[in-house]
């Protein structure tokens, strides 16, 4: 093996990378979803009920309500308006308030509330926003409650927000997408055109080309995973820690597209498998999603150790005390899946020019 | 339009296609990965908040509350509501100071302790406070003036709300044909790319022949697979012949997709290129089914919209052809513009 000419070769993937397909795929596809999952997911899979408010008049109440933590509140302008979201699952309820609205509840002359429900609202959530608008309405009529309430809090388990729990499923990606699918094409591109057996008729070995390519998705696939960090201020107090675990993920990722590069003839064959075995590989991502799914579930998954302390250490703090077997088994993973890829490289060198 | 060179032709792609063990058991162990996710996740919606009560004192409006999603269930101490609260079998514990009746009587203000675990989201507090502040309104006998006009708009779904995984059915069905697409693309344009499409057209073979082998082939593939997967998660349970015409339509959706994304790739990558930004625009309306209220009006433009939909209403409401027939017709107008555009892009690359 020689360094100069893997050098060599790393830079000519380099060069021709950004050409690829897959290479602006592997760059584009995790920061695109990074950003729709931020923008767009962190209220779609928020379990707060949604109000919707038409104000018909000049009521301080659209104030009140735009402010509720407890709800995400949306503002209509006309009845129309709301009744179309509403009937579209948009929002839970939909709340008009009529002209002199204020001047009716302040001076306790009854008054007309209109509320539209959508039939596929959580019974839950009809009573929470209830209650909350109820609640409302009281505080402008000024009526003070009655009781004084404390709240206590048990045990000390975290809430994770919906953002938190899809972390682990874009990491996985930006390390996975990168790390696997680039040495993966690049080879089989190589043995598609034949370009392999030009490559090794001069001194360059299997394993210059091998490193070569396993370098450029590991590079790629370690940026990619800082970014994606970066992106969603993820970074924890341990950034040393946290780009230590993002480069063993990659070299698994690096791996695992090496072996399958050795292993598969074409790129049909490839995405086939993706089709399939891409599942397993975000799997332990499912476990962060649904928390009801026991955790030995994900164990089962080599990815599990490459997530599981990401997030110990970007969303708990955690310190190496707390990641070190995961991180050891994650070593001896990546050590077993290099053993076989040496081993695919030394029994297939024939298959693969 | 000769059948017999056609049957020859489907025979041909179908024997090479299971007669290569991967592909086939790739294929079966893609679908029986759908059906494990699906019945993987939550066949129920919880759609009560479970609230604990402990109290020594008698309140009608606490221990009657009757309000729909809202169950006030009453504790013998003070120590098995904190655990319940901490087992997560309420989302929060409510106690009532003994002499909470002479408190109001008396025009004081009681004090009550709600516990929560520690890991109940903020608006959870913040809306069972509201619940417990309402029925203490209620208790002293403030009554609100205001006169609440309720209209419920669409299907009233209270106690039988759409389990996750059944509103993941169409997504679920849509990725399976669409995956099919990117497969049909790809082995026509390795086709072209080999030069066997030109091979195959100087026998008696004419154009109208070969794509119609292939587009069998395709919609035979994409239709059996997503047959299979709709009827073991059940989605075939209401309305089965609605379902199977809307994936039978669905199929030939994306055959002629898979025709049209064949012409524009020249290679593998290109084919991969289109198919995902194809992939992604088909499974929108998908995600529209999933988390309702997320899309809006345009997503109609999607064809495979009418698909999500008929799958949707008609295993998950029961909707009937009268409610259905014009997506299904709309769907067909889709079917034969991509099937018609695919071919004529397609056979003038063969040219």
């Amino acid at each position: 093996m020689s360094l100069k000419r893997i050098g060599f070769l790393l830079g000519k993937e380099f060069l021709q990378g950004p050409k690829n397909f897959i290479f602006v795929w592997a760059v584009v596809a995790p920061v695109v979803i990074s950003f729709v999952v931020s923008l767009a997911f962190g209220s779609l899979f928020s379990e707060k009920p949604k109000l919707g408010v038409v104000d018909e008049g000049d009521s301080q109440m659209v104030a009140m309500i735009t402010g509720l933590d407890s709800a995400i509140t949306r503002e209509y302008d006309t009845v129309p308006a709301i009744t179309n979201a509403v009937e579209s699952g948009s929002v839970d309820m939909g709340i008009v308030l009529p002209q002199g609205f204020d001047e009716a509840i302040s001076q306790g002359e009854e008054t007309e509330v209109r509320i539209y429900i959508w039939g596929e609202s959580l019974a839950k959530n009809r009573s929470i926003l209830g209650v909350t608008v109820t609640n409302l309405i009281r505080e402008l009529a000024g009526q003070e409650a009655p009781v004084e309430i404390d709240t206590i809090t048990l045990g000390d388990e975290i809430n994770i927000p919906w953002n938190d729990r899809l972390l682990p499923f874009i990491v996985l990606m930006a390390v996975f997408i990168g790390g696997l699918f680039l040495p993966s094409t690049s080879v089989i591109n190589e043995k598609v055109k034949n370009t392999m057996v030009a490559l090794v008729v001069t001194p360059t070995t299997i394993g210059d080309i091998f490193v070569s390519k396993g370098l450029l998705g590991f590079i790629l696939s370690l940026v990619m995973g800082i970014i994606i960090l970066v992106l969603n201020q993820a970074f924890g107090s341990q950034p040393g820690l946290l780009v230590m675990v993002l480069a063993l993920g990659g070299i698994m990722a690096t791996e695992l597209g090496l072996l399958c590069g050795a292993l598969i003839k074409d790129l049909t064959s490839l995405f086939t498998i993706w089709k399939m075995g891409g599942i397993l590989l975000w799997a332990p991502a499912f476990i962060y999603l649904f928390p009801q799914i026991p955790e030995w579930v994900g164990m089962i998954f080599p990815t599990y150790y490459v997530v599981q302390p990401i997030v110990q250490i970007s969303q708990q703090g955690s310190a190496w005390a707390d990641i070190s077997v995961n991180v050891f088994v994650l070593i001896g993973l990546n050590v077993l899946f290099a053993g076989i890829v040496a081993l695919v490289l030394r029994r297939r060198r024939v298959y693969l020019v | 339009m000769n059948l017999r060179i056609i049957g020859a032709f489907i025979s041909k792609d179908l024997s090479l296609f299971f007669r290569n063990r991967f592909f086939a058991s790739m294929t079966v162990l893609g679908i029986i990965v759908y059906i494990a996710i699906y019945f993987v996740m939550p066949k129920q919606v919880d759609e009560t908040l479970q609230i604990g009560l402990y109290t020594q004192a008698t309140l009608p409006f606490f221990e009657q509350v009757q309000e729909e999603g809202l169950t006030l269930q009453a504790v013998d101490s003070e120590e098995a509501l904190k655990e319940g609260v901490v087992e997560g079998e309420y989302v929060a514990g409510v106690v009532l100071p003994a002499d909470i009746l002479e408190s109001f009587m008396s025009g004081q203000k009681p004090r009550i302790s709600v516990y929560f675990a520690s890991d109940a989201p903020p608006e959870i507090k913040e809306s069972v406070e509201s619940i417990i502040r309402e029925l203490a309104f209620l208790q002293a006998g403030q009554v609100l003036p205001i006169e609440v006009t309720e209209e419920i708009l669409g299907p009233d779904m209270l106690g039988k709300q759409i389990p996750p995984r059944d509103r993941m059915r169409p997504l679920f069905a849509v990725l399976l044909l669409i995956v099919e697409t990117m497969g049909l693309a790809n082995l026509l344009s390795q086709e072209v790319e080999r030069g066997t499409i030109r091979a195959v057209l100087v026998t008696p073979m004419s154009v109208i022949d070969l794509f119609a082998a292939k587009g069998a082939v395709g919609v035979g593939l994409a239709f059996i697979q997503s047959v299979l997967f709709i009827a073991v998660v059940g989605g075939m349970n209401t309305q089965p012949l609605i379902i199977l015409v809307a994936l039978l339509l669905g199929a030939v959706l994306v055959t002629g997709i898979g025709f049209l994304i064949a012409a524009l790739g020249k290679d593998m990558m290109s084919v991969m290129a289109w198919g995902i930004m194809i992939f992604v625009l088909l499974s929108i309306p998908s995600f529209g089914v999933a988390f309702p209220g997320t899309v809006t009006d345009w997503i109609k433009a999607v064809p495979s919209y009418y698909l999500v939909d008929t799958i949707h209403r008609a295993a998950n409401f029961g909707s009937g052809w009268g409610d259905i027939w014009y997506n299904l017709l709309i769907l067909l107008g889709f079917d034969i513009a991509f099937f018609w555009i695919g071919i004529i892009v397609l056979r003038r690359k063969f040219r």
